[in-house]
């Protein structure tokens, strides 16, 4: 239900007003001065202001201003109600940033009608909003495993190595790598491959902590971020990772499959890292040395 | 009702039951708000012609102005306009001439409502 709010210090206007929109299906706000007004729109998320244009304490005009510089995170609709006389200060009133007007005493259909233009406006807004956000989410996210994608995972640990600079704590990162994932995609397609990425994904975010970031790295490759954590515990979170990806088989297309993950440890509690690149080339190489030391197990740097 | 009788009234039923949605007994609610709303108004602006305070002359002028009209109160919506302007143009005279047509106006609304109930 569209929300919308009545700045109008006459009793009877603001009445017949309310009385009007409940009937249309609105959910209403009044309020009797500009500054009323003003308190409601910071506190509820108004689509739709209906304000006189004379009011005690904050007039329309003004409160429109307000409105349109204030970053509120939403548009509101802004329709001043004037009289006939006033018609000369209409400019003034769009140039405050009004959407529309309406002279009072109003026509009821004229009311409606305009009230369903500002509805569409804000429905338009909203698909909008939507959309950017759904783009941004895009931005940000491997499409195949929903986890972070390569370049958010290191915009996180950017900030996560800056956090732990300034308060004196640590981070760590693990680089995480599917056992053989070669020969699962030559041998049963890279269908397969896929399932077994998206299932490899899925237990490791489950596994981590609530404030730990996962993002998918590289083809089967994964980067975990453990904030406030030192080298001992980011061992540990990366052997309980490792056998949440071992303790059961995983369900594909061609059957029941055992998969591994080998893992590589650095924190800088045990490393002099000075960027974010070094630290993660540190955990790359103790993956590496995890790979020859036999696969499915842990190394820290 | 015929346009002739209908000029006459103090209210324009057709007019003002538009504005609300042809609801009667709504309409008869807002009447009975807006003669509250008005007592007090005319007790202010009684005061404010007193002391000439055409700044409150001309506000209270105004804000009956903006109510006569709402419900469609022609002849109250003329009289509270001419006490408007006499605020706006400091002109005495004019507001006390203002006032009488306003009494005047009320009066006959209320014996019309009377009549009508």
């Amino acid at each position: 239900m569209i929300k919308v709010l009545i700045a109008e210090d006459d009793k009877l206007c603001r009445t017949i007003l309310d009385n009007n929109l409940k009937k249309w299906g609105y959910e209403v706000l009044t309020t009797e001065n500009g500054k009323e007004a003003w308190a409601a729109i910071q506190k509820d998320k108004v689509q739709i202001a209906i304000l006189d244009w004379i009011m005690p304490e904050v007039d329309g005009v003004e409160l429109c201003e307000k409105i349109r510089k204030t970053n509120l995170g939403h548009y509101i609709y802004i329709i001043m109600l004037t009289i006939k006389d006033q018609q000369t200060d209409i400019r003034k009133g769009f140039a405050a940033g009004v959407d529309d007007y309406i002279t009072k005493p109003f026509d009821t259909h004229e009311l409606k009608a305009r009230l369903q233009t500002g509805k569409r406006i804000i429905g338009l807004q909203n698909q909008l909003l939507e959309s950017q956000k759904k783009l941004q989410e895009l931005a940000i996210h491997d499409t195949l495993t929903n986890l972070l994608n390569r370049y958010e995972i290191l915009n996180v640990l950017q900030d996560e190595f800056h956090r732990a600079l300034r308060e004196g704590t640590f981070v760590s990162t693990v680089m995480l790598d599917i056992d053989f994932f070669k020969n699962i995609n030559d041998r049963h397609g890279h269908g397969v491959g896929d399932e077994v990425l998206i299932e490899v994904a899925s237990r490791l975010k489950k596994t981590l902590r609530r404030y730990d970031k996962i993002g998918r790295y590289g083809g089967d490759e994964f980067l975990v971020v453990l904030p406030g954590c030192d080298q001992k515990n980011a061992t540990r979170i990366s052997d309980r990772l490792r056998r949440a990806v071992c303790g059961k088989s995983i369900e594909t297309e061609a059957g029941l499959l055992t998969v591994t993950i080998s893992a590589g440890c650095a924190s800088t509690e045990k490393t002099t890292s000075s960027s974010i690149e070094n630290l993660v080339k540190i955990s790359d190489k103790a993956m590496y040395h995890a790979k020859n030391v036999g696969r499915n197990c842990v190394v820290a740097s | 009702m015929n346009e002739e009788t209908q000029q006459n009234l103090p209210i324009d039923y057709p007019s003002a039951l538009a504005r609300i949605g042809n609801d009667e007994s709504f309409l008869k609610e807002l009447l009975e708000l807006y003669l509250t709303d008005f007592e007090a108004k005319h007790t202010d602006l009684k005061t404010a012609i007193e002391v000439m305070d055409f700044t409150s002359i001309q506000e209270l002028g105004h804000s009956l102005k903006g109510s006569s009209a709402n419900l469609s109160l022609t002849f109250l919506q003329e009289a509270s306009f001419e006490m408007e302007l006499a605020g706006r143009d400091r002109d005495i005279d004019k507001a006390k001439k203002a006032h009488l047509a306003l009494q005047q106006e009320f009066e006959s609304l209320k014996t019309h409502l009377a009549a009508k109930n």
